[in-house]
């Protein structure tokens, strides 16, 4: 029976086409996983179910019917509900108040009955089998039994779709089986549950449908998880070349690495880490999401405790400490793949922007700052690099996600690093931006510049990367020589990411 | 999930009260201070303190339920101001009777922070600038009605009101604040309302998501807060004996420490009705016993501060602890 209906909905944002043509059927009694990498569409169309965005076309229908929720609240009274990534409890509050929030009694100035309340809430747990006194403050739990409250309150509601935002992110392996145990039981019970996760393993475990998202299409839609082998789900995932690439492989200077980590070891969980990248060379970090990344780079950076290996900067062991440090002592700069959270500042100019980098440089005497000086550094940058914009004094958040990143760069290049750290460079641009992006790490590259290109856009990769390392669990699993083979280069990156799910 | 939840030793729980800090510091400070100098704890002296302490609680549980939701309240005091003047003026202008005054008043006081909670619901402003324009706004009006002239018409039963005693050295003062303290706890622990603020000042995400309505809450909280500023400023009316324009101008720094003292949290979720009340009693003594032994009023000041700083660290502290065992049950 289908409970769940999502039909060739789309959803444009300017500048980009999030969601085209997306269809999805869940069925009561069944476990549906919705995979596709970041900026595949995923989170567009959740918010789309739930009711937070409003599709350009297309429908959700919920048993038969459809739906158009105007906020969660009302998606949660109509029998969805939703489990986020990240925690929605009261923490002062009981386990039980918790469960019953938004019944604690019928007017405002109700008085609240906690043994009624407790007794009602207890029902929820026992049934998710949580040996949990609803009495217990929130705070008190475990962050396994904090995720099994929120199903609870969410099936209290009569929820009979259950979607589950990467449910066992913060769950160790063994809290994940009891999840798993339980979610299996509210299949048998006939909940449909919807299950984003980026653990294929998990996947494979508890899923018996699959729909697939990439480039915010559907690589699949709904499709038997039964009859597709884990290297089929992983090709839909990362896709096959849609263009061919156009650069012809580059002769590396040989030089000196500029960074090099050996046996490098990090308090974010990277182990063995050895790596390299000389001026000039543009060096790709392949993985699929969860591999350690973005935190390898953060690390690098002084984010994360060096527990192991050893660390050079222009041949000279270094111990990086802060964003600072790599910055102003080593030349170290990091376009952040969140451009909204950490790598803009989106209500100031242009020009404060770009030119923030520099502000300890330039800044005189007295410490004092000013404009035309910054202005001086960042124009000639930001020309090259033509900027869209009326003004440098333009508020940076109205430009488009192109031209916004664009500025991101400038700043650096701006600083005059010599070791660009790039993380998913083209997540939310169009097709004619990310080409022109591409053209400039290329020139960055050809100017000396060292660049550690961080995607998971495999079309991506192969066109800009002179060399691939394969990333998976925190670890290094293997290095591509780039040819600009699309074909033989994808297979051998998949080879890699495949070793792991042999072993 | 055969995973238990934490459960500490009673003596590590009961250092989770609010209270107990501040009634111990308190508790502490009177015995102190009554052993050098034993004036301190004559009829007189408590009745005056008493007093002091009566007007300051339900100042402060004014603030304390704007708090609870996370915001701020500055507009306190000249709402408070506002609707002490209105009292007098309506008795002794138009010749209103006490209960209908008192009734207006009250009804004032309310309608403004109504008022304020619906601008802040409805636009998302923050409160802090919402509340300072009202705290102007409430101020002009008091100025414009009384020209910065007090009313002196205060009724004979207002005035033994706020100066006689009920019993032995306790004032009369005490009964609106001892309403004021268990209707306030009540709410926050037994009542829909209460915990629906509590829970949107904890996660305002989490109550949004769970079927609470933001703006409703929000403008009981306002509502809520104006009623207590105007009890306050109708108990000063009988404590002073005037309607004077400049009351409540001095409400805003002892309305935000004495909660603080007593362990409430200012961004929001964590308020203590039993914990305000020692942090009223220990500013009330410090000042007290302080101007008792001569010491200058800079000192005072000092001293709270200190005191305010103190009851942060502390607070802070209990947090970071909590948070250690909430990373040691992820853990297990």
């Amino acid at each position: 029976m289908t409970a769940l209906q999502v039909s060739n909905v789309s959803k444009s944002f300017p500048g980009v086409k999030a969601l085209n043509d997306v269809s999805m059927t869940m069925s009561a009694g069944s476990v549906h996983a919705l995979l596709g990498e970041n900026g595949a569409g995923k989170s567009t169309l959740i918010k789309i179910i739930t009711g937070i965005y409003a599709p350009d076309s297309g429908s959700v229908m919920m048993n038969g019917k459809p739906v158009r929720f105007a906020n969660l609240r009302q998606a949660a009274a109509g029998g969805l509900g939703v489990v986020h990534q990240e925690r929605n409890l009261v923490t002062r509050f009981s386990v039980g108040e918790n469960i019953m929030l938004d019944r604690l009694g019928a007017s405002a100035l109700s008085r609240v009955d906690y043994t009624a309340i407790h007794s009602e809430a207890e029902k929820w747990l026992k049934l998710l089998d949580l040996e949990v006194d609803p009495r217990t403050i929130v705070s008190r739990l475990s962050v396994a039994q904090m995720q099994l409250v929120e199903i609870g309150k969410a099936l209290s509601l009569q929820s009979r779709v259950l979607l589950l935002d990467e449910p066992t992110a913060s769950l160790t392996p063994n809290e994940s089986k009891v999840l798993f145990r339980i979610l299996r039981r509210l299949r048998d019970d006939g909940v449909a549950i919807g299950f984003v996760s980026h653990k294929l393993e998990e996947v494979f475990d508890i899923c018996d449908r699959v729909t697939v998202l990439r480039d915010g299409v559907n690589a699949c839609d709904s499709a038997d998880l039964t009859t597709l082998s884990r290297a089929d789900v992983v090709q839909m995932m990362i896709g096959r070349a849609e263009r061919i690439t156009k650069r012809a492989p580059r002769a590396q200077p040989d030089v000196p690495p500029y960074l090099e980590l050996t046996d490098y070891a990090s308090g974010a969980g990277h182990r063995d880490i050895s790596l390299s990248v000389r001026p000039g060379e543009i060096v790709g970090l392949y993985g699929l999401v969860g591999a350690g990344r973005s935190e390898l780079a953060r690390a690098i950076l002084g984010l994360s405790k060096q527990l192991g290996g050893e660390v050079k900067v222009a041949g000279k062991p270094v111990h990086i400490t802060s964003v600072a440090e790599a910055l102003h002592h080593h030349g170290i700069g990091y376009v952040s793949e969140d451009r909204k959270q950490e790598g803009l500042i989106l209500l100031h100019s242009v020009l404060a922007n770009a030119g923030i980098t520099l502000w300890s440089k330039l800044a005189n005497r007295m410490g004092f700052l000013r404009d035309s000086s910054i202005n001086s550094k960042v124009a000639p940058v930001l020309q090259r690099l033509e900027l869209k914009t009326p003004s440098v004094y333009q508020t940076i958040g109205n430009l488009s996600g192109g031209n916004q990143q664009k500025v991101s760069v400038a700043k650096w290049i701006a600083a005059g690093v010599k070791l660009l750290i790039i993380d998913e460079p083209s997540v939310g641009i169009d097709i004619k931006t990310k080409a022109y992006l591409h053209d400039l790490i290329h020139e960055l590259a050809e100017q000396g510049t060292a660049v550690l290109l961080i995607t998971s856009d495999m079309p991506e990769m192969v066109d800009v990367a002179d060399r691939i390392l394969v990333m998976d669990g925190y670890r290094i699993k293997g290095e591509v020589e780039n040819d600009r083979n699309y074909d033989a280069v994808s297979k051998a990156i998949m080879g890699f990411i495949h070793n792991h799910a042999a072993a | 999930m055969a995973v238990h939840a934490n459960t500490d030793g009673r003596l590590t729980r009961a250092f989770d009260n609010d209270w107990i800090g501040p009634g111990i510091v308190s508790l502490a400070a009177v015995i102190g201070i009554s052993l050098l100098q034993p004036a301190f704890l004559s009829s007189f002296n408590i009745f005056v303190l008493v007093s002091a302490i009566s007007v300051n609680m339900v100042i402060a549980l004014g603030q304390l339920v704007i708090i609870g939701i996370g915001q701020m309240n500055l507009a306190l005091g000249s709402i408070g101001g506002l609707v002490a003047i209105s009292f007098v003026g309506l008795m002794e202008r138009f010749g209103v009777p006490v209960p209908l005054a008192l009734g207006l008043a009250l009804g004032i006081g309310v309608l403004a922070g109504m008022a304020g909670g619906y601008i802040i619901a409805r636009t998302a402003i923050s409160a802090f600038i919402i509340t300072l324009a009202g705290l102007q706004i409430f101020k002009g009006i008091n100025l414009g009605i009384t020209e910065a002239q007090p009313f002196y018409g205060v009724p004979e039963s207002v005035k033994a009101f706020g100066t006689g005693s009920v019993l032995g050295p306790l004032p009369w003062l005490v009964l609106p604040m001892l309403i004021c303290s268990i209707g306030m706890w009540y709410l926050f622990n037994r009542m829909r309302i209460g915990r629906h603020i509590l829970a949107m000042g904890s996660n305002p995400h989490a109550a949004e998501m769970s079927g609470i309505d933001p703006k409703v809450t929000i403008i009981w909280a306002h509502a809520l807060s104006g009623l207590l500023a105007a009890v306050a400023g109708v108990m000063l009316v009988a404590k002073l004996q005037i309607g004077h324009p400049a009351i409540g101008d001095d409400w805003l720094i002892s309305s935000f420490a004495a909660p603080v003292i007593g362990g409430a949290v200012l961004s929001g979720g964590r308020v203590s009705v039993a914990g305000t009340f020692f942090g009223v009693v220990i500013i009330a003594i410090i000042t007290q016993g302080l101007v008792m032994f001569n010491i200058d009023p800079f000192v005072v000041q000092i001293v709270l501060g200190a005191l305010i700083l103190w009851a942060v660290a502390i607070n802070r502290l209990r947090e970071v602890r909590i948070a250690k065992l909430q990373a040691r049950g992820a853990g297990a």
